[in-house]
């Protein structure tokens, strides 16, 4: 745990110090400047004891651990290496190619603090690991690859992608729920497994109606203060394809940083692209929350609302619950997808 | 029930339609433009299917200044699977045609009150592509289920039609080889090789469905009469091993005794009424790869994101106008990518969508690979 909490000490220093790395992971990431500053507020740097306690714990045991990082969110290295670190005696770390900034300041960091544990290494064959742990995020094509390539005896515990859901109960306050969930849409420009990419409103479909209205607004007034980075041209292409979708089913309300769709009462999910894009969908009954996550159920990481008392039943059990505004800090107890394999 | 008016006014336009099919069977001038019957299609949908209201108000497009079925906007394939896409009341549907599962669950549903038009417009194409020359009745063997075990597949119900046309009266069980989900090889095989050699035959099948004929015959020639032509349409999605184009071609070519040229590629959607063919067998010069339209469809390559025309000789995704989807959408935007060239257009597989660049998941990874035409 000492070593995990020294770690938190290095993300600390980092954050302090994030300034002067913004820029890189703003190039890196296609987030704005401003949304790279939200993003840090995701970097974790504080933990309970409980919390850490359940991160060792779930993290197991093994002599060496090797860290894969491919596609995630900028911030998402802090806790692969603290689950590595926790389980192994030694680390050895491959940073996303795309994005190494963030890792690399952190294990110059640790390195500083006289940690030697945890070591960088810039490319590795995975066939040349004889023992010990890999664990990879990425794509579920990512992971069976690396589980593919492994030796007889390495074991791989593979992180794959995933989306948040956002359930808004009965009771909600409409403006204060969609300002809560503005937030958690608005960080990483919404490429996270945690970002939510559906809100489900429990009630009428004028209810929803009112809260898409919101949200809208919502969104709006924060992409003038955190604007959204560049959009590719496939996820613009995604993007495309869903607003025609949504404004044929139902109606879309299109701002200069976002969109939210609104999709027929309790009709087949619509997920919405990343990129600060969110598909609002009426459902009836908590019944039909059940029914209509089901299908999608695997994929949810998080769920966020405005009542947690409401979505006990409701929510897939392997997936975090959090308040709505929140979504994008779960505490740091073990992985954030809780469904490693 | 729909209102009378446009009930009649559907009727109308079901008839301009089946005028097209019928000219360019007899060889005749069409009748009227594309694009004059194109436009009406978009008002009459615009009036009366309220998502393409939506629609075309989001967009800025008012239905009666429309000039050119261009600036008409295009249905998503996914609308199918959300919301209403037919101008009619959903009790008076005469099929409803669904598309292959997805690992979301949602299956688009394409609903006809008039089959008509649609059996119209396959049959001629078709059978210009695939069986001109051919003097019925041509023995069909279907590797896939009849419309009566399928009654929601476009497929099933396309390949029953031509099974129809070209072998009147042939009993369903010397035709159809796919039953209760089973590939019945060996009476596929006992068919086969029961056949006239003077008496060319049909063969249709997917792509998939020719993997398994393939690796159940394990390398036996199982020779189809001379003169006979193989229709394969579809990918595999996921439900055999996957086989280049080329190499699928090649190796049924010797399975079943036909030249390449024989082997023709259809392509056709659950939420169309018509399809496009490889010309191989119309046209000496034709390549495989290259769709043909028929005069009542056009594909366009569109931008994915602007959905304007794509440069000539650009990757875009298909737009798809169809005339002969009177009731639906006249014009429908997909996911699969092609290329406008000369005689034709290039399929050139399905738009992956965007990958990710968090941990985010993709859309394409969500819905996995068992989407498509039922």
């Amino acid at each position: 745990m000492g070593d995990v909490r020294r770690l938190l000490e290095c993300a600390r220093t980092v954050h302090d110090a994030r300034a002067g790395i913004a820029p890189a992971i703003a190039a890196a990431s296609g987030l704005t400047v401003e949304g790279v500053e939200l993003g840090f507020a995701s970097l974790e740097r504080e933990a309970s004891d409980a919390e850490l306690r359940a991160l060792v714990v779930g993290a197991g045991d093994a002599p060496r651990v090797h860290v894969v990082l491919s596609a995630n969110v900028f911030v998402a290295p802090l806790r692969a290496i603290a689950l590595a670190r926790a389980a192994g005696g030694r680390v050895t770390v491959r940073p996303s190619p795309r994005d190494p900034t963030l890792t690399r300041a952190l294990l110059q960091a640790v390195a500083a603090a006289g940690d030697d544990a945890l070591a960088l290494v810039d490319e590795r064959d995975v066939s040349s690991i004889d023992s010990g742990e890999v664990h990879v995020y990425g794509r579920d094509a990512t992971i069976a690859a690396v589980r593919a390539r492994v030796r007889p005896g390495v074991v791989v515990r593979g992180h794959g992608s995933g989306m948040g859901v956002a359930l808004v109960s009965h009771g909600a306050r409409m403006d204060a729920a969609a300002d809560a969930l503005a937030l958690d849409v608005v960080a990483f420009d919404q490429r996270g497994c945690l970002s939510p990419r559906l809100a489900m409103v429990i009630g009428s479909a004028a209810r929803a109606e009112a809260f898409a209205e919101a949200l809208h607004a919502s969104l709006r007034a924060l992409g003038t203060r955190i604007p959204r980075g560049q959009l590719f041209a496939d996820e613009r292409a995604d993007a495309r394809r869903w607003r025609e979708t949504l404004a044929f089913a139902g109606r879309v309300w299109e701002g200069a940083d976002h969109a939210v769709g609104l999709a027929p009462e309790d009709s087949p999910l619509q997920v919405a692209p990343a990129g600060r894009h969110l598909t609002v969908i009426p459902v009836s009954s908590r019944d039909a929350v059940v029914a209509a996550l089901a299908p999608v159920a695997r994929f949810v990481v998080a769920v966020g609302t405005d009542d947690l008392g409401e979505i006990g039943s409701m929510a897939p059990a392997h997936a975090r619950r959090s308040l709505l505004g929140v979504m994008q800090r779960p505490p740091l107890d073990g992985p954030v997808d809780r469904r490693s394999a | 029930m729909s209102a009378p008016s446009s009930h009649s006014e559907s009727e109308a336009l079901h008839a301009r339609a089946r005028t097209m099919v019928r000219a360019f069977e007899q060889g005749v001038a069409m009748p009227e433009s594309f694009d004059a019957l194109a436009i009406d299609l978009a008002r009459f949908q615009a009036k009366t299917i309220p998502g393409y209201a939506r629609l075309c108000a989001a967009r800025g497009v008012d239905p009666a200044r429309l000039v050119r079925a261009g600036d008409a906007p295009a249905v998503p394939t996914d609308a199918f699977k959300l919301a209403h896409v037919f101008a009619f009341d959903g009790a008076d549907a005469a099929v409803t045609f669904r598309t292959s599962g997805t690992t979301l669950g949602a299956r688009g549903v394409h609903l006809m009150r008039d089959v008509g038009t649609y059996d119209a417009a396959s049959l001629a194409f078709g059978q210009v592509m695939l069986a001109r020359g051919l003097a019925a009745p041509v023995p069909v063997v279907v590797i896939g289920p009849s419309a009566e075990e399928a009654p929601d597949s476009s497929l099933a119900h396309m390949c029953t039609l031509f099974a129809r046309a070209l072998a009147p009266g042939s009993p369903p069980g010397t035709t159809y080889f796919l039953r209760g989900g089973t590939f019945d090889v060996g009476g596929l095989r006992a068919r086969v090789k029961a056949l006239a050699p003077a008496c060319p035959a049909v063969v249709l099948a997917t792509s998939f469905a020719l993997v398994h004929l393939l690796d159940a015959l394990g390398g036996e020639v199982l020779a189809m009469p001379a003169g006979s032509r193989v229709m394969q349409t579809g990918g595999f999605k996921g439900k055999s091993r996957e086989v280049a184009a080329d190499q699928l071609r090649h190796d049924v070519a010797l399975a079943l005794g036909v030249p390449e040229r024989a082997i023709v590629g259809e392509y056709g959607m659950t939420e169309l009424s018509s399809q496009f063919w490889e010309a191989t067998l119309v046209d000496e010069g034709a390549r495989h790869g290259v769709y043909r339209s028929p005069p009542w469809a056009r594909v366009v390559a569109v931008d994915p994101e602007t959905l304007a025309p794509a440069p000539a000789g650009a990757i875009g995704i298909a737009r798809i106008e169809d005339l002969a989807n009177v009731d639906s959408a006249f014009a429908v935007i997909t996911q699969d990518r092609v290329r406008s060239v000369e005689g034709g257009f290039e399929l050139l597989g399905r738009a992956s969508g965007a990958p990710p660049r968090g941990c985010s998941i993709a859309l394409d990874e969500m819905l996995s690979s068992a989407e498509g035409r039922s």
